[in-house]
């Protein structure tokens, strides 16, 4: 019976192959990691999140879906009027992006989705997007399983039936999906993005 | 019925349900002809239940969405999950529960040239053991890491590799008789399994030690459980690869060298056991 338990040369090969995967991945990770050369843009995400599509109640009752706003630079936000951490200063930014844009801001669009829709009716949403007079804003709210079914799409970290708890504690990312005008998913924007900056790649969307 | 809504899909993939649903099948039928011994049914229904668990059901939001229970996702599907179906031996169950139609074809299929090529070079050692540390290596990468997360297509491309990794790995290690006409002594198994360990500390030890958030979907896309910081995320993720490798080898070890102790002491009883 063969009984190689220490394999000899053929096992000293394999401690030299491991070496050098392990070598080799290390340097890998290591580069990888100093390599951050976004320097603030919003993550180009094209081609790897679906194309824009839904079908929601606009914060003035109309029934409105992304052919409603085709044309335009949309930006996509999950939120909800109640949450006093992530959604007010995101609009804030946003409202400020939509000033720095000038002219351009007629042809961008900001789309509030709530995640509290049994709270958030229309009315509400249009009162507290009022607050930060942005013109080119509309607040959608539709049933809760189309909401669930969106912010899924978008990989959005809210989940419909399992509530955390403490009702003023919606999970939701604090992200702002931007598309084209062609309905696109292009970019990933965040807090940790300078205004400025999004505002030039809002432009590079728009076509001239 | 609160449990229910656990077991629903939080993304429905049919080929999940497919290959689990086939594979459980097959193991049924199989189990009436072959009759395999009760350990080793256990092992099946575990490791198969396991990897179904954690890619079918609500599990897999959490999984999405919180970096250290992505990498308990991937204990199961590289580890826990393909080292138990191994463990079971269940190819010849399986075999015999297929209808004798498929199981021609399988044997059709084993027989053609390139399948038996692909199949050597796979099953070669040094390429499995690359194959199983570079694949980890390689899906932990920042950058590679935001776009598996962010499209779905290649999030599940990213978790049947690893499945698959893991079955080839484990198949070769765990299997004592000839896979696919590879044959390999019980020391090079063992060395195998040792191969794997210093890859999964060095790139654990390394997200483990990084200061700076690596993987940021997580907190553009929010995190699943309140309360747990980027950086202690990041670190508890870094921690199970850098633990679980050592440990799931060390498994593996101790059942080769149970197995081999077994055929040396009782040759006719221990094959039988093995």
């Amino acid at each position: 019976m063969n009984k190689n338990f220490g394999g000899g040369r053929n096992f000293s090969h394999r401690r030299f192959a491991a070496g050098l995967v392990t070598a080799g991945l290390a340097a890998v990770l290591v580069m990888s990691a100093c390599d951050s050369t976004e320097q603030g843009h919003a993550k180009e995400v094209t081609g790897h999140l679906p194309d824009l599509s839904f079908s929601l109640t606009s914060d003035q009752g109309q029934p409105v879906t992304a052919r409603t706003y085709k044309g335009k630079v949309l930006l996509l936000y999950f939120g909800f009027t109640h949450c006093r951490e992530e959604c007010p200063i995101s609009m804030a930014r946003l409202a400020r992006v939509m000033h720095l844009l000038g002219e351009d801001a007629e042809r961008a669009h900001i789309l509030f989705v709530t995640v509290d829709p049994e709270r958030d009716v229309p009315g509400e949403l249009r009162r507290y997007l009022m607050q930060f007079d942005i013109g080119q804003a509309t607040g959608l709210t539709g049933n809760p399983d189309e909401i669930g079914q969106l912010a899924r799409r978008y990989r959005n970290a809210f989940r419909l039936h399992f509530p955390p708890g403490g009702d003023s504690d919606i999970m939701h990312g604090d992200v702002i999906y931007i598309f084209d005008t062609q309905g696109r998913a292009r970019l990933l924007a965040t807090s940790a993005d300078p205004e400025e900056i999004l505002v030039q790649d809002l432009r590079d969307l728009l076509p001239v | 019925m609160e449990w229910f809504n656990w077991l629903v899909p939080w993304e429905e993939s049919i080929l999940v349900v497919a290959a689990t649903g086939s594979a459980a099948l097959f193991f049924l039928r199989g189990c009436a002809v072959t009759r395999p011994p009760l350990h080793r049914r256990l092992c099946f229904w575990g490791g198969l239940s396991l990897v179904y668990l954690v890619s079918h059901t609500q599990l897999d939001y959490y999984s999405e969405h919180q970096f250290f229970i992505h990498r308990l996702q991937h204990l199961a599907l590289h580890h826990l999950g393909p080292f138990l179906i191994v463990l079971s031996r269940p190819c010849p169950v399986l075999l015999a529960g297929m209808p004798s139609s498929m199981r021609q074809a399988f044997h059709l299929m084993t027989e053609w040239k390139p399948v038996q090529y692909l199949a050597r070079a796979l099953c070669n050692p040094v390429v499995a053991v690359a194959l199983f540390s570079l694949l980890i290596g390689f899906w932990l990468l920042p950058p590679i890491h935001f776009t598996a997360m962010i499209d779905w297509r290649l999030y599940r491309v990213m978790n049947w590799s690893m499945f698959l990794s893991g079955l080839i790995f484990w198949g070769l290690v765990l299997t004592p008789g000839p896979v696919f006409t590879v044959r390999l002594s019980p020391g090079s198994r063992i060395g195998m399994m040792l191969a794997i360990i210093p890859p999964q500390i060095v790139i654990g030890a390394l997200i483990f030690f990084t200061s700076r958030e690596l993987y940021p979907i997580y907190t553009i896309c929010g995190r699943a459980i309140g309360g747990i910081d980027a950086l202690a995320d990041q670190q508890i993720g870094g921690i199970i690869l850098w633990i679980h490798g050592a440990m799931m080898s060390a498994i593996g070890i101790l059942v080769v060298i149970l197995r081999e102790l077994m055929l040396a002491e009782y040759p006719e009883h221990g094959r039988k056991a093995a």
